[in-house]
């Protein structure tokens, strides 16, 4: 057994000193022995393979794959039905402690569960968290006194339990009393883990509501009702109207946007329709798009609905009294833009939909009919931006992004007819 | 000192014919073995950035990302000039702007005259006019660890503002050492004196700093790194997060230089000292949301102001919990 044993520790040199000889004298080896996996290093007192340690067992091809399974993943390959849910991440879990009285590999297991948690949905959940870290035996990792708290106590766990933190923070998962009470019971209170606590207790409350401009957290799943937000969301204009000037087929269809009937929402303020109810016919006005908005992480598209500048003499110049000693004017002048009359957003981005926007528009801008429009729509990218992938197209790469920007190009003109 | 930067930006000299830089590469390279590895030091709160910025000494960085900036010497642009022509022009202009310093300094500071220094509210220090004023910043990407993320700087429309534009991708690079990826930053080069020497912002009478972008909803974190000579300070800087609002207007964003809280190295530092505005090296834009996709961020000019209704000094204060040194 002290044969084994000495092959373990062996094993574990290289993951550093301290961790290695405080669980051997604890018992809890640290090789990833589990009853389920006759894989890897063996540890039964029964018959000890001399040839296992250092002839390593060749991973089970799976599926044609060569891939080596992690230790502890068949537990995550439980579920009957091969549903991942929370259910079963928590069955999985479950699993582990329950045949694991000493919790061997526990750090192991964590690292897998944190990996496995975006496959399962379960990457903003606290409670899952707190189970994760309620998988650490309690008090063991605690220094007792001055020497283990002038070593780091435990690295490997701790660098565990502040992995685990690290992932509650990427995903802005604020932690609790239980979180608090968990760590303060497994790693003491002067532990990294701790400290990286209190920091994110303070750096998370401090920078909770800096955003001027709030996305909510569960965005609608609804194309009418996110169009809706994201319109609201870009005018700045409180008064402005949202109009849906055409629903997508109802719910029963196959999808929500079906080619023939997209949605189309639209919004305008009243100064906008004012402006467009002012303006001279003489000079056209330009459908643009699409640009993209991002609301977290959804991308959505709107088109917008614009005229040129007007030539310097018609401008209008409004000069704004100054006093002589202050001046917070910068001295520049800034970008001139034509006005935008309206903002719209549409499942398809082609000009038979905007047409229909336009037509609708125009039952509250009766100006409209006499105005000439132009259609200035790029294929996969407007002015604004000038990226070379398309709507739903993967990046490209840079040569061939300027051959599209080219192609984009070519047909704007080409639709400037 | 100085003979360290000269060589370290021995690539600048010719600006004709750059030189890719090969004895500072293995400089480059330790450095970002630093930056991507764990440690138990403290992350950097939401959007949290998988590694920081580098400071970039003259051109190093922009001779790496010659293949994806967009302000690249086109192929038709033959040096045609000899190597000697070349050198004594660029000796001449450095005596010429040599000359105008000296000058200058008897005008009054940067070759304004005192009063209208020292009276003035509001500084536009960027804007975006032309190519020339491009040249004055230099993106970055993760590209140079190893990810997938693009990102290109052009002139916007009607050459009234500048595009930065491009790829997220937060697919970490297959190193052994860097678990998360996925960064664009755009850093403007530290301003230079005659024969190259580093020169700084002085914004020591403002205190608001002022964007006019128009960006597509992603948030953007702004930061300003200041002018020292001493290397552990070459890692820290002054951040703090804008967000842009996305749709067809133009945004207005005004930070005050009181809220920017210090780091280290990419990480919040537990002890937060207030930003210094007499001598400001650069400024830079990063996005790491950690979102993938194409972003785009159009920015007409960045200028600096005095808000007279902004009396904080300081926005953080230290906690005797997190730092109990500072409260002996």
């Amino acid at each position: 057994m002290s044969w084994a044993q000495a092959i373990l520790l062996a094993r574990g040199l290289s993951r550093g000193w301290g961790g290695i000889c405080s669980t051997a004298l604890t018992g809890a080896p640290f090789s990833q022995v589990t009853p389920q996996a006759p894989r890897g290093l063996h540890c039964s007192t029964a018959a000890h393979q001399p040839d296992s340690p250092l002839v390593p067992r060749p991973p089970e091809p799976q599926r044609g794959l060569v891939k080596a399974l992690a230790p502890h993943e068949e537990l995550f390959r439980q579920a009957p039905d091969g549903v991942r849910d929370k259910a079963s991440f928590v069955q999985a879990v479950q699993n582990f402690t329950q045949y694991n009285v000493h919790k061997r590999g526990h750090v192991d297991f964590i690292y897998l569960a944190l990996r496995k948690m975006r496959e399962y949905g379960v990457e903003r959940d606290l409670a899952i968290y707190n189970l994760l870290l309620d998988i650490f035996p309690k008090e063991v990792f605690r220094p007792r006194n001055i020497f283990h708290s002038i070593f780091l106590h435990y690295p490997r766990q701790q660098e565990c339990g502040i992995a685990v933190l690290e992932q509650m923070e990427n995903h802005g998962v604020m932690p609790n009393k239980e979180t608090e009470f968990l760590l303060t019971q497994i790693f003491g209170r002067k532990s990294y883990p701790m400290l990286k606590f209190v920091r994110m207790k303070l750096w998370f409350t401090r920078f909770k509501n800096i955003n001027p401009f709030p996305v909510p957290r569960d965005l609608p799943q609804d194309p009418v009702d996110l169009a809706r937000l994201a319109l609201r969301h870009m005018e700045p204009d409180l008064s402005a109207r949202v109009t849906v000037y055409q629903m997508p087929l109802s719910k029963d269809s196959t999808d929500a946007t079906d080619p023939t009937e997209p949605h189309i929402i639209g919004i305008q303020s009243p100064d906008q329709q004012a402006a467009l109810a002012h303006h001279d016919p003489a000079h056209p006005i330009f459908v643009e798009g699409p640009f993209s908005l991002w609301l977290r992480d959804k991308c959505v598209y709107y088109h917008i609905l614009r005229a040129d500048l007007l030539p310097p003499e018609e401008r209008l110049d409004l000069a704004y009294g100054r006093s002589s000693w202050d001046d917070y004017e910068f001295n520049i002048d800034e970008v001139e833009e034509g006005p935008v009359f309206a903002i719209c957003m549409a499942g398809a981005h082609d000009q038979a939909t905007l047409a229909k926007w336009i037509q609708g528009l125009q039952e509250t801008n009766p100006t409209l009919a006499r105005i000439p429009v132009v259609f200035r729509l790029s294929a996969s990218s407007g002015e604004l931006l000038a990226s070379s992938s398309g709507l739903e197209e993967p990046p490209l790469t840079p040569p061939e992004g300027r051959e599209e920007e080219e192609n984009n190009q070519q047909r704007q003109q080409q639709s400037q007819s | 000192m100085a003979l360290v930067h000269k060589l370290l930006n021995g690539t600048y000299i010719l600006r004709k014919c750059p030189k890719p830089g090969v004895a500072s590469c293995p400089f480059l390279n330790t450095r970002f073995a630093d930056y991507c590895s764990s440690s138990l030091e403290k992350p950097v709160a939401a959007p949290g950035k998988a590694s920081s910025q580098r400071k970039t000494e003259g051109n190093l960085e922009g001779h790496h990302q010659r293949e994806v900036a967009l302000d690249i010497t086109s192929p038709e642009d033959k040096p045609e000039v000899s190597f000697d022509k070349a050198i004594k022009e660029e000796i001449k202009d450095h005596f010429r702007r040599l000359k105008d310093d000296i000058v200058n300094h008897w005008i009054g500071p940067e070759g304004r005259p005192l009063h209208e220094v020292l009276m003035e509210q509001a500084k536009v220090v960027w804007q975006f006019r032309g190519k020339e004023d491009l040249d004055k910043w230099i993106v970055t990407s993760d590209k140079t660890i190893g990810g997938r993320s693009e990102v290109f700087l052009k002139m916007g429309r009607s050459n009234q503002s500048a595009l930065l534009y491009g790829t997220l991708s937060s697919e970490a690079p297959q190193d052994g050492e860097s678990g998360r990826s996925g960064y664009c930053a755009m850093i403007s080069k530290i301003p230079t004196g005659p024969f190259e020497r580093k020169r700084f912002y002085d914004w020591s009478q403002f205190n608001t700093l002022y964007l006019r972008v128009r960006g597509d909803g992603r948030p953007w974190m702004v930061n300003i790194r200041e002018d020292t000579d001493v290397i552990q300070r070459k890692d820290q800087m002054y951040s703090y997060f804008m967000f842009t609002r996305g749709g067809p207007y133009w945004q207005e964003v005004k930070i005050p230089f009181s809220k920017f809280f210090f780091s280290n190295r990419g990480r919040i530092r537990d002890a937060q000292y207030q930003l210094l505005l007499d001598k400001i090296s650069s400024i830079g834009f990063t996005l790491a949301d950690k979102v993938d996709g194409p972003f785009f961020l159009e920015i007409d000019f960045i200028g600096v102001f005095t808000d007279p209704a902004h009396t904080e000094e300081f926005a953080y204060e230290n906690s005797p919990e997190l730092n109990p040194r500072l409260f002996k």
